[in-house]
């Protein structure tokens, strides 16, 4: 390697370690090593800005500013809250059931929002409805964050890093509803199972406190009717743009921010009030995470490193889907899936190529389902676990880092032994 | 018109001392907030600073989830401060203090109002604290005038 491909490496690798040890923000560790690695000429402009394969990412960062603004305006109708009130009024009371439906909500939020924004619904009624029933709220919010990470891996647009591997491996949305969503509804379920196995069981029914729970007014949530539908059926719009790929040949980034623009034209929403609701630091970060890698491409870092994996798996591809599979989901556990993805993409892209295409696309699936599902491993797996602690701490129940991690580390353990399996005889 | 022509003698409270105790006496001498002894220095309490601790922090988050509370839980919520102490209540971040001097004119004293969002302006002079001059006090006097 050229002496300038070293300095790239060592850039990025301090930049990585300042991102995972959460030393400065996140932003600025992305930005800074952006910068550096442009300030060195390990990239240039023309990369950076232009290219598909060595620079930022446009798909990725518009399709997350579609989805952000359209979920701005979809968070402020209410339609969370009174999902989940609804959900307690059914459940009766009754905690473990209560458990199960806000997890199934959770989970199918997750699939079409990203997961924090999941999470940040849910928890505040999460604390009024276990105030009532005077259950703690812990386990249900430990459920809810490890719920989102699993629902999210079902969709192209649940997750971040499913967004990156689909820009990347030029994958459509069909692609993850057929290969990762019929797996992610086995492992909801199996996860349900889990939920009963290390909190439900211990639950106890109070029918006076369920008696508390039947008066709170669900439909009072819902602030204003019209926009409901609105957002509704912008959404609906979108998902089948996703879905009608095939046929309208839109980019899912080009759906998401139509459906933005169609909502903010239609809706009494302004276009400044949508775009307060977009997280810019996070789109931010993902610019720089792109240069970053960029310059790795650009200095023949990954194509070295890829080469390297591509020698080491020669005609084993098992050996390549497993290692792949669980060492994401080690990675992940410890460190921000997100960098970790944007790194690993460009790496995969080669052995996908080299193991022969299309039947190597089981990799792709290999580094969504570790990505997706290691973040569960730990409380700082995943930007929604983060939250959920966050949520917790401020409403005086807070929950340390052990104890999420040692339900996080069981359910990861079984649901990426599950995908093992799943992986190995549906496509090697 | 100085602010020694317009401050009135105020109830003082403690950083230890009971919200709800400081939210009776608001409620009794129909205060719109308190002065605040603490260690080393005066604060103010405003009055909707003491219902932020008494709103569960859920519903601060989320807005929507306070039109779903039954009317019988909403009647009680004040209940919920319980022990909790004025030292809780009091705004964590570092912000200018509603405090100032006799000779601050009308003018001076309106500004450090809407500047520090507060009520009431506690009037100290030579580290003893005067008394206070409330929003109503200056807005009648202003408008007198």
């Amino acid at each position: 390697m050229t002496p300038l491909a070293w300095a790239s490496v060592a850039v990025f690798l301090v930049a990585y370690a300042l991102i995972a040890t959460e030393r400065i923000p996140r932003v600025a560790a992305a930005l800074g090593g952006a910068g550096v690695m442009l300030l060195i000429h390990a990239t240039d402009a023309q990369a950076a800005f232009f290219s598909e394969h060595s620079g930022i990412d446009w798909n990725v960062i518009f399709l997350l500013l579609g989805m952000m603004t359209i979920v701005g305006v979809l968070k402020e109708t209410g339609v969370f809250e009174y999902l989940a009130i609804w959900a307690a009024k059914r459940a009766r009371g009754r905690p473990f059931r209560l458990m199960v439906l806000l997890v199934l909500i959770t989970a199918g939020a997750s699939a079409l929002l990203d997961n924090v924004t999941t999470v940040l619904l849910i928890a505040p009624v999460t604390f009024l409805v276990c105030e009532r029933l005077a259950v703690s709220p812990v386990p249900f919010l430990i459920a809810e964050a490890l719920a989102s990470n699993i629902g999210g891996a079902s969709t192209l647009v649940g997750d971040p890093p499913n967004i990156i591997i689909a820009s990347r491996g030029g994958l459509s949305f069909n692609d993850f509803l057929i290969h990762m969503a019929p797996m992610v509804i086995v492992l909801v379920g199996v996860f349900v199972v889990l939920c009963w196995l290390m909190w439900g069981r211990r639950f106890r029914f109070d029918p006076e406190r369920a008696a508390a729970v039947m008066l709170l007014d669900e439909k009072e949530a819902i602030a204003d009717r019209r926009l409901l539908w609105q957002s509704l059926a912008v959404l609906a719009l979108v998902l089948a743009a996703f879905v009608l790929h095939p046929v309208l040949h839109y980019s899912p980034s080009v759906v998401a921010l139509l459906g933005a623009g169609v909502l903010v034209a239609a809706t009494r929403v302004t276009a400044r009030e949508s775009l307060a609701e977009v997280e810019w630091p996070t789109l931010v970060f993902f610019a720089g995470l792109f240069v970053m890698v960029g310059a790795l491409v650009h200095t023949g870092v990954i194509g070295q490193v890829s080469q390297a994996a591509v020698n080491a798996t020669a005609g084993r591809m098992e050996v390549a889907t497993m290692g792949l599979l669980g060492g994401s989901a080690v990675v992940s556990a410890i460190v921000d899936n997100i960098p970790y993805v944007a790194t690993m993409s460009p790496i995969v892209e080669h052995l996908v190529a080299a193991h022969g295409g299309e039947l190597a696309q089981v990799l792709w699936w290999a580094l969504a389902f570790g990505a997706d599902l290691g973040g569960n491993a730990t409380a700082v797996g995943a930007a929604a676990n983060v939250v959920v602690l966050g949520i917790a701490a401020r409403n005086g129940t807070p929950i340390s880092f052990w104890e999420f991690t040692k339900y996080g580390l069981i359910v990861t353990v079984v649901t990426v032994t599950l995908v093992a399996p799943y992986l190995w005889f549906r496509y090697l | 018109m100085r602010a020694r022509d317009l401050v009135a003698d105020y109830p003082v409270v403690t950083l230890d001392t009971p919200v709800l105790e400081a939210a009776r006496l608001m409620a009794e001498q129909d205060l719109p907030g308190i002065i605040v002894r603490g260690d080393d220095q005066l604060t103010i309490l405003p009055g909707t600073e003491t219902l932020r601790l008494a709103v569960p922090r859920y519903i601060m988050d989320d807005p929507a989830l306070s039109r779903v509370v039954d009317e019988g839980h909403a009647d009680r919520f004040l209940g919920s401060l319980g022990n909790r102490t004025v030292r809780e209540a009091l705004p964590q971040e570092r912000r200018e203090l509603p405090v100032t001097d006799p000779d601050a004119t009308v003018v001076e004293l309106a500004a450090l109002m809407a500047r520090t969002r507060s009520p009431l302006v506690a009037i100290v002079e030579q580290g003893r604290l005067l008394g206070a001059v409330t929003l109503q006090a200056l807005l009648d006097r202003m408008l007198e005038t």
